[in-house]
């Protein structure tokens, strides 16, 4: 690849590509991504339009937050059973909305632990209706600011909910 | 504290980047091609049925750490590695390495990487970051992905040196122990090049080297059927821009990066020969650029039908006719070497 090709201007991200430079040598340079630069608006618009669509099967009680977060953090049964250190047979059962309440407290936190999120998100889902199409792409322009901070319990985590000033 | 005498600088891989990183710290001058081609980095793999993927990937360099032993093998370089079972002693350790001034690198998920943009952090234990101190709860972080020095809150990078899955990390380190005066470059390159072209030529299973690009290129026909919706086949679609060219590869599915290795071979070994294979990989690579802009347009368009796919797969078999030729050139020119 030549040198003058391979500049992308993205300064959010940031990567090092190797070219054949003006002199013949090929070396080293540092330059931006090309397929953020140019696609990042689809890759917000399919993961937004995901995440919505399994809220709604949620909520209609189709499928379990296990299978929610299962899904967002792109794991099989087979990974989430070896994060959690949960037999792959009981991680099936916990994903059927009739055997959710089977799994233990234990097991929630455990998941928890694997989707990095409180205990307390297994069983609610914070929804801020003004910051739905701004979700995750720009979070600096959400009116409105959800933060989460674990305590000491592990059980317990408090919810702020504050102005994005 | 802080390890002032150790430099950032980003790098195109992270294994290899840290690698180099380590070595010149500890005084040994190398370029990160030439570790990636001393240690035998260059491969292809397509995995359609490992039981902790989601979905088929194809790989395209070898294993995760590999890199390393191969390094370790070849050269008087020495390692210090140690895995853990206790978290905590794995921190204390950390902690006392960083206080004796010696910079660590880990293995580490990914994901918890939080400097780094949302959109780029996904699963994955196979990422590498050399920590270069400590300051109150928080490290400071050299990630070759990152432009400049980075910090991470302690409980995060226990979760990623502990994550669980697929390669668990389990909280690996090393650190280098001694460098080598000088590198025998003249005996280990034709080795190292010869390891490279039976990984892509040799006798292998059909979903590896050049058989793995052509069993990627057929596959990948069906790809349509294993997606829940449009959505989700143009994002597996576009991933391939990302592994070949954002993932850490230099561009070109690691092909530049390889190309490097073969130029600075070349007039090391003053070898007009391989300075023409470099030309010629840099060629190979730019196509597999050109196979990324393709997979992330059509992606983008939802373009998905399956005349599109077999133009992929097209472009895909054209590189693996090749990558084919020019393994078996190659391997006449590393024979000549003495």
């Amino acid at each position: 690849m030549k040198e003058k090709e391979a500049y992308v201007d993205f300064e959010p991200q940031q990567l090092i590509m190797y070219v054949e430079k003006e002199d013949g040598t090929f070396g080293p340079i540092q330059t931006g991504s090309y397929i953020s630069k140019n696609y990042l608006d689809d890759f917000w618009e399919k993961t937004i339009k995901l995440r919505n669509s399994l809220l709604e099967k949620l909520k209609k009680n189709e499928i379990t937050a296990i299978y929610f977060y299962k899904t967002i953090h792109d794991f099989n049964d087979v990974e989430l059973s070896r994060r959690t250190k949960i037999p792959v047979r009981k991680v099936k059962q916990h994903q059927k909305v009739d055997r959710f309440k089977t799994a233990k407290l234990a097991d929630l936190q455990k998941y928890a632990y694997a989707f990095d999120i409180p205990v307390s998100n297994l069983l609610q889902a914070i929804v801020v209706e003004d910051n739905e199409k701004k979700a995750d792409s720009d979070k600096s322009k959400q009116p409105i600011i959800v933060k989460q901070t674990r305590t000491e319990n592990p059980f317990v985590v408090i919810t702020k909910i504050e102005l994005n000033k | 504290m802080i390890i002032e005498s150790f430099k950032h600088n980003m790098a195109a891989h992270c294994e290899s980047g840290t690698l180099t990183a380590l070595l010149k710290h500890k005084g040994l001058e190398i370029a990160e091609p030439m570790i990636f081609g001393l240690g035998s980095g260059l491969y292809f793999g397509y995995l359609s049925r490992t039981p902790n993927l989601n979905f088929p990937m194809f790989i395209l360099r070898t294993k995760p750490g590999k890199l390393r032993k191969k390094i370790s093998q070849r050269t008087d370089i020495k390692f210090n590695t140690k895995r853990f079972k206790s978290q905590d002693e794995a921190e204390q350790e950390l902690d006392g390495l960083i206080a004796k001034g010696i910079p660590v690198a880990c293995q580490v998920d990914f994901y918890y990487m939080d400097y780094i943009p949302q959109w780029e952090r996904v699963h994955a234990n196979i990422h590498f970051i050399t920590i270069v101190g400590k300051e109150g709860d928080e490290y400071l972080v050299s990630d070759s992905y990152f432009p400049k020095l980075a910090r991470i809150h302690k409980d995060n990078l226990r979760k990623a040196r502990f994550a669980g899955g697929y390669l668990a990390p389990k909280g690996f380190r090393y650190y280098i122990e001694s460098v080598p005066e000088t590198v025998n470059y003249k005996k280990l390159i034709p080795v190292a090049i010869k390891n490279t072209i039976n990984n892509m030529i040799g006798v292998q299973p059909p979903f590896i080297g050049v058989r793995g690009i052509r069993t990627f290129a057929k596959k990948l026909q069906a790809w349509p059927k294993l997606t829940r919706d449009v959505d989700h086949l143009s994002h597996e679609i576009m991933k391939i821009n990302v592994f070949l060219e954002d993932q850490g590869t230099g561009g070109g599915g690691f092909r530049f990066l390889y190309a490097t290795f073969l130029r600075q071979a070349s007039e090391i070994l003053q070898n007009k020969e391989l300075e023409e294979m470099s030309k010629k990989m840099m060629e190979i690579g730019d196509g597999w650029r050109n196979i990324s802009y393709f997979a992330a347009k059509i992606g983008k368009n939802r373009d998905l039908g399956p005349e599109k796919l077999q133009e992929l797969g097209q472009m895909i078999n054209e590189r693996a006719d090749a990558e084919e030729k020019f393994y078996k050139e190659l391997k006449l020119v590393v024979n000549k070497i003495k």
